[in-house]
């Protein structure tokens, strides 16, 4: 799926940042049309009564200085490892637990 | 910023707060548009258009949540605490409508 | 801080109704400052029940040390054994056990008990000096109590004077911090010897045969056969029945049984304790819901719960008395099985509106007790003329049946001034005086329109059938069904959370139930629908008649309304008659409604099409997976007839309760006697390539799909164990961290919704697994397709399968081939590491006790390399138990050494221990190997020979390949044989497989060496402390002969004090599935050859005495850490409670905020849990000495030798070096 540039945050251009180095920022950029496997902070995520452990694969198709966005993303369910979600995700970067980039979504493994 | 305590090559801001205030702006940046946002707290998901955001709160008028009693209603949700959510743009993909009609 | 109770045992008349049933043997436990007022009261009140005789509930706070001076008035040794508390087994046991010192007491005696409270709970205290299980035992006749330790910084006061309180089984309890609540005593007991006002043991009036054995609440009980006898006698209600004015305090007033009362939307918590002996009893209150774990908010809800003996659990009603929608009224609370709700264990939990300070009678002018407000909640407002409040607003008439609703029934009356005052703003058709849809602003409604009829029901291929089925049906499908065109099974209907349900019920039941074999003429002339889990207003809309409600049923040709809300996502709900349930539940009278997540739609799954009803549905979300919904509905007591219209297992005389009838699944079953096609060899009895699929529901689904199963009982009596072969599924569901399962014991009421996905293509085998219920044919599959099928459309979320290249298979009456390769399963990685067991099964004989009592048929499983040492004797077997870890492929050869010569039964007549309808099934000399949980693809490894899957057995000589994949540290698994359920499990074809932790070595606990096997071992990992592992399997149904190679006809040869019953036979009834010897990894212990020995009742348990048990003696040091792996992979249907002395666990290892406690209720085929013992080897304390662990069942376990021994020593003993010894070099 073409996922459409759409926000271009200006206000960011205000923050001071030549300072810094975002390395972990153009290291993401990097992984742009990759495949990801990304685990998030929580214990546990509800969906209309069906829980799961936040584990997402997917194409990173943006990354922010704030978050990237998976598409498609997969959410990794018990009772459906391969589960696409409708729409494409966002996740902040600072809900980032841990990620391994270059991770292919058929990849089987325990989910518990 | 140079910090001139115990950490002397320290920068301000810190990561952190570049990635906490660069969410800030994407919210900003999508007001108007529809949210869906999933959050590990109850009620867990909501789906609204995004009116304002305050401070680290963005504000949004909520049409979806799971039960019907706590929807139609302005809800302030704290954004870090989102897990994960995605705002429609223009293009691309939508999020699909909800309605309770049975058939 | 400290707290001290005086408690003394005592002999007492215990009166259980109104009506003069009493047992005159009676003991109990009392406070000492209680003891000459009740004995005076008694005195007085020789044939009315007094208050004061009830079960001995004291309470603590977490963190209390208890000091109990305990004092002996009976004749016997006694004592007080607490559950869940910590101290040390040597002074406050209760017990004499191995070589502890005794802390039971003689007659005359006093000892001191001191312990404290560690958490919170409804802890089961009772005797061990008298394990007796006949009407000569102490804890039958009602010697045991409670102790309700409440969060620290509680205190409690009488619900009635608001004063404070030593003892007593209700109370309001009071926290600084947390709201008041009240709380609720529910002690189930069973069995307890009673007779009549005349001193006889009761008759039933309509059968004139002795009634059912007394099934009761906190020494009460209210059987619907006193009751009758009054409408028989014309006191009350002349054109009343029976069954259906049960319940109904208009006919005769209230019950004698716990009413537990409190005010609309008070906080409460009624603490479900079983003090009995004997049953599992299945919990349920009508209206309320509740967490299945309350120290878990992740944890399932639930309304109606299983419970065995000696165990107990917490139901905190979510949102308080009332529920949600805050319904007034009675709501009735009772055990589920059928025969012990008619012979009286029920109740009702009474929700008032207005303020009761003594002055109000009820409409019969019995006095309603004062009833103290909670502190922190509003005063309810004072009864007024015009809004007198519950139950006085409702214009019934005393001694009548109550009245029907207003606006309900279709063209029925409107409301009386004084309902019009109590009713909601807006009342309307089943909801007059709670709104439950109210909460919400238009909400979607679902409208059914619903009957009941009867029509017969062929249950298989054989014409097996019952003549009188009755189900529900949707009117809609009405004339398909009655005309053959649909096939009748139980109605399910499907909604969305947030729906407004509306039934339109129609009772097109003929009004006279004609009389059979099975039963007597009843006149069942008003039938309801009454419902589980969803919000309702319970005083029109119940489908009962209970209390001072309305009977909201109707008569012949009438219709009703009644209205639902579902709150929230709810499984599968339970519907069913409240009216004449007893008579007819069995005949089909059930359905279920399952409330799916919020914005869900539902599919035909063949054609596509959006329905609204059914047992096989696609499930359509945008935002979670899609899904296949099935529905499982098992059933007891089917009173069914084979085609030449001779009734299968009809009762001694119709009418009785006495285990009539069989069983079924959806209205179908497939026994095994039936499928025999080659060779008569029941290996092949699962092969629908040998004998054609089942007849019981296949659920059709594609490779990778996911699934929801939806698993109620709809009938009867009886537990079952359901178990999904090559599948598992999270035990709480809405809980990501809770362990998988894959077998649960369901009882009548209950609902489960099981999750899970299809990994691979396959027949998936689902059981109900007890012998017989197996043999009877509770069994269906579960087929995942590899490409497409005409008949099931994909997942809407899924890609369409590939095209179909080759054909479906056929029965072909053949044999399946064997797997030319067998392939691990799809998950495993291709370098995981692989561990390899060669395994043999072969004859032998086993020895099960020093007492000579042994099996000279056996049947194990065992490691080749042991088989020379176990056939030359030099080795007792023991059930294999073997290991891997996590990530492991498990490469499993299985060798048949079965001779046909060699098996007890050549004539395939199976006697003991027997099942229902016996029948030819010669013993196969074929064997393999299942195990539960760990991943394997069906076709090849499942360990069965299943459906159109690969032959799996192996026939003499032969030798079979399997291969498992560890995915996860699943813990104990149960394994056990499939070629031949009937001539095989009884004589030892099972074991038990763990599944471990990566990187675990398993090292001999006296020798340190690698083992591959053995019950005792200790895993020692790197990042791990060492840890001691024990290996339990627990089994039922063995058949053992003595030293004189007399064959042990168990129960009945175990027990002791045999005497009389109440109806002067010798032996009580003993159930099929109570047959059979029992214990633990093939080794019993007896009790009976102890007090042959030595008839001091109070030295059974002990070494000193005795010496060690058979049964394995568990050694380790204070503290050591301790798993006890636990598995019941054997095969009848009663279910045990396993409890260990002083310690106690998770009852989830995988979810660190589940509750702690000292037992596993409800151990039935199948079940398999890891018991990390908290604190480790001899608790919180660390005190050594010997721990007993055993059955919670007094009928009929202990007796039998279901117990054992951890011993936990203080010092270094020569022969077993201490844990770590040596890790570090």
């Amino acid at each position: 799926m073409k996922y459409p540039q759409y926000f271009y945050v200006e206000r960011m251009k205000g923050m001071e940042l030549q300072e810094r180095e975002d390395r972990l920022f153009r290291e993401l950029l990097n992984l742009k049309g990759e495949n990801i496997l990304i685990v998030t902070n929580s214990d546990q995520l509800n969906l209309f009564g069906q829980t799961f452990r936040p584990i997402f694969s997917g194409e990173i198709v943006e990354v922010e200085h704030g978050h990237l966005t998976l598409s498609p993303i997969t959410i990794k369910m018990v009772n459906a490892p391969f589960f696409k979600f409708p729409v494409p995700l966002s996740i902040p970067l600072e809900k980032i637990n841990h990620f391994t980039p270059n991770f292919d979504p058929n990849t089987r493994f325990p989910l518990t | 910023m140079k910090n001139e305590g115990i950490y002397p090559n320290m920068l301000f801001p810190t990561t952190n707060d570049i990635h906490d205030e660069a969410l800030i702006e994407h919210f900003r940046a999508g007001m108007g548009h529809k949210l869906l946002a999933i959050t590990p707290s109850f009620p867990f998901f909501f789906i609204g258009k995004i009116r304002d955001v305050v401070e680290d709160h963005v504000v949004v008028d909520v049409e979806t949540v799971p039960n019907q009693e706590l929807e139609n209603r302005r809800w302030y949700i704290h954004v870090h605490n989102i897990e994960l959510f995605f705002i429609e743009r223009e293009e691309g993909p939508k999020i699909p409508e909800l309605n309770d009609e049975i058939f | 801080m400290k707290r001290y109770y005086h408690v003394v045992a005592i002999p007492i008349r215990i009166v259980l109704n109104n009506f003069g049933n009493y047992n005159p043997d009676g003991m109990m436990y009392v406070l000492k400052e209680n003891e000459s007022k009740v004995k005076e009261l008694v005195r007085k009140n020789p044939f009315t029940p007094v208050d004061l005789v009830q079960p001995l509930v004291i309470r603590a706070n977490e963190g209390d040390t208890v000091e109990i001076l305990f004092e002996n008035k009976l004749p016997f040794a006694t004592g007080m054994h607490f559950q869940d508390v910590d101290y040390d087994v040597m002074d406050s046991d209760g017990a004499n056990v191995g070589f502890n010192d005794s802390t039971l007491v003689d007659y005359g005696e006093k000892i001191v008990y001191r312990f404290q409270a560690h958490h919170q709970g409804a802890f089961h205290f009772g005797d061990l000096g008298n394990p007796s299980s006949t009407e000569k035992g102490s804890n039958v006749n009602g010697l045991f109590g409670c102790l309700f330790v409440q969060p620290r910084g509680s205190w409690w006061t009488d619900p009635v004077t608001g004063k404070p309180m030593n003892s007593g089984v209700f109370a309001d309890i009071h926290h600084p911090f947390l709201p008041d609540r009240r709380e609720y005593a529910w002690i189930f007991h069973d069995e307890m010897p009673t007779l009549d006002l005349t001193g006889n043991p009761p008759l039933n009036p309509i059968t004139n045969q002795p009634g059912e054995s007394t099934h009761a609440v906190n020494y009460r009980y209210e059987p619907v056969e006193n009751r009758v006898r009054l409408i028989e006698e014309g006191v009350v209600c002349p054109d009343c029945d029976g069954e259906e004015v049960h319940h109904d305090s208009w006919v005769f007033g209230d019950p004698a049984t716990p009413i537990l009362r409190g005010y609309v939307g008070d906080p409460a918590v009624i603490r479900v304790v079983h003090g009995g002996v004997k049953e599992t009893h299945v919990f349920h209150y009508h209206v309320h819901q509740w967490f299945r774990d309350n120290t878990n908010p992740e944890s399932e809800i639930i309304d109606s719960q299983s419970i065995s003996p000696q165990s107990w659990y917490d139901v905190e009603p979510l949102y308080g008395l009332g529920s949600l929608h805050g319904a007034i009224g009675d709501a009735i609370i009772h055990c589920h099985l059928y025969p012990h709700f008619a012979v009286g264990m029920w109740g009702i939990n009474r929700v008032f509106n207005t303020f009761q300070d003594g002055s109000q009678c009820y409409p019969n002018g019995v006095p309603i007790k004062a009833l103290q407000p909670l502190r922190d909640r509003p005063v309810p407002p004072k009864p007024t003329k015009e809004k007198p409040g519950y139950p006085n607003f409702i214009p019934g008439k005393v001694g009548f049946k109550a009245p029907r609703p207003p606006l309900g029934i279709i063209g029925g009356r409107n409301m009386t001034e004084l309902e019009r005052n109590a009713a909601v703003p807006n009342p309307r058709p089943g909801a007059v005086f709670a709104d439950p849809c109210g909460n919400v602003e238009n909400p979607p409604v679902v409208e059914y329109n619903i009957s009941l009829i009867e029509l017969p029901i062929i249950y298989n291929r054989q014409g097996w059938h019952d003549p009188k089925g009755r189900i529900y049906v949707l009117d809609e499908d009405l004339d398909d069904i009655c005309s053959g065109k649909k096939e009748p099974e139980p109605l399910v209907i499907h909604a969305p959370a947030g729906s407004c349900l509306r039934v339109n019920f129609t009772n097109r039941l003929p009004s006279i139930a004609d009389g059979d074999a099975f039963q007597l003429v009843t006149r069942t002339y008003e039938v309801g629908m009454h419902i589980h889990y969803v919000k309702f207003d319970v005083l029109v809309n119940d489908g009962a008649n209970v209390g001072w409600n309305y009977d909201s049923s109707v008569l012949p040709g009438e219709t009703i309304r009644y209205e639902y809300f579902a709150d929230t996502e709810l499984k599968a709900w339970f519907f069913h008659d409240h009216l004449f349930a007893n008579y007819h539940q069995q005949h089909g009278v059930f359905g279920a409604g399952v409330i799916h997540s919020r914005f869900s739609k539902f599919f035909d799954s063949k054609t596509g099409e959006q329905k609204l009803h059914g047992t096989q549905l696609t499930g359509q979300h945008p935002f979670i997976p899609d899904y296949r919904d099935f529905t499982l509905m098992v059933q007891d007591f089917s009173l069914i007839y084979d085609k030449e219209g001779r009734p299968l297992n009809p009762p001694q005389f119709p009418g009785s309760e006495d285990d009539p009838g069989l069983f079924g699944v959806n209205y179908r079953n497939e026994p095994l006697q039936f499928r025999l096609e080659h060779d008569c060899d029941p290996a092949y009895s699962f092969s629908s390539y040998v004998n054609g699929d089942p007849v019981t529901p296949i659920l059709h689904a594609y490779e990778e799909d996911t699934l929801r199963i939806r698993l109620l009982q709809g009938a009867h009596e009886e537990s079952h164990s359901f178990n999904l072969h090559g599948l598992k599924w999270k035990e709480q569901r809405p809980d990501i961290e809770s362990r998988f399962i894959s077998q649960t014991h369901i009882g009548i009421s209950e609902s489960f919704t099981l999750e899970t996905h299809l990994p691979q293509s396959g027949d998936y085998l689902w059981t109900f697994e007890t012998e017989e219920d197996l043999w009877n044919g509770l069994w269906g599959l579960i087929r995942a397709y590899d490409e497409e099928v005409d008949f099931l459309i994909p997942l809407p979320d899924k890609e369409a399968p590939p095209k179909r290249t080759k054909p479906l298979p056929n029965c072909t009456g053949e044999p399946p081939e064997k797997a030319k390769v067998v392939n691990p399963p799809l998950n495993a990685p291709a370098n995981a590491p692989v561990k390899k067991f060669d395994i043999v099964a072969f004859h032998t004989p086993i020895t099960y006790s020093k007492w000579g009592e042994h099996d000279p048929f056996g049947i194990v499983f065992a490691l080749r390399k042991d088989m020379d040492d176990i056939l030359s004797g030099r080795k007792n077997p023991e059930p294999l138990i073997i290991r891997a870890n996590r990530g492991d492929i498990v490469e499993v050869s299985l060798t048949s050494y079965l001779e046909f010569e060699k098996f007890p039964f050549q004539d395939g007549i199976w006697p003991y221990p027997p099942v229902k309808e016996q029948a030819f099934y010669p013993p196969s000399v074929r064997i393999s190997l299942h195990s539960q949980l760990i991943s394997y693809d069906v076709k090849t490894s499942a360990g069965e020979t299943v459906g159109f899957n690969f032959d799996q057995s192996a026939g003499p000589g032969e030798t079979v390949h399997y291969k498992w994949f560890v995915d996860l540290p699943l813990g104990a698994c149960g394994l056990w044989d499939m070629t031949d359920i009937r001539n095989h499990r009884s004589l030892g074809t099972f074991g038990m497989f763990i599944a471990e932790p990566r990187g675990a070595t398993f090292l001999d606990p006296y020798t340190l060496k690698p083992v591959t096997t053995g019950n005792h071992v200790i895993i020692r990992q790197p990042f791990l402390p060492d840890i001691r592992e024990f290996g339990i399997v627990m089994y039922d149904g063995a058949r053992l002969v003595d030293k004189q190679e007399q064959l042990i006809v168990d129960p009945i040869a175990g027990f002791l004090l045999p005497g009389e019953d109440e109806e002067g036979d010798e032996n009580p009834e003993v159930d099929t599935y109570d047959f059979g010897s029992r214990g633990f990894n093939y080794r019993t212990e007896r009790l009976i050859n102890r007090l042959y020995e030595n008839a001091d009742l109070e030295k059974l348990f002990s070494s000193k005495t005795h010496g060690d048990p058979s049964t394995p003696v568990f050694e380790s040091y204070a503290g050591d850490p301790i798993i006890i792996r636990l598995v019941n992979p054997s095969e009848r249907r009663r279910s045990h409670t396993f409890h260990l002395h002083n310690h106690y666990w998770n009852i989830d290892e995988n979810e660190i905020t589940s509750q702690v406690k000292s037992f596993v209720g409800e151990m039935v085929a199948g079940k398999a849990v890891d018991l990390p013992l908290h604190y480790g080897a001899g608790g919180f304390y660390e005190y050594p000495g010997d721990y007993l662990y055993r059955s919670g069942n007094i009928r009929w376990d202990i007796e039998q030798g279901m117990w054992g021994i951890m011993r936990v020593h203080s010092e270094r003993k020569r022969h077993l070096p201490p844990l770590n010894y040596g890790k570090r070099d």
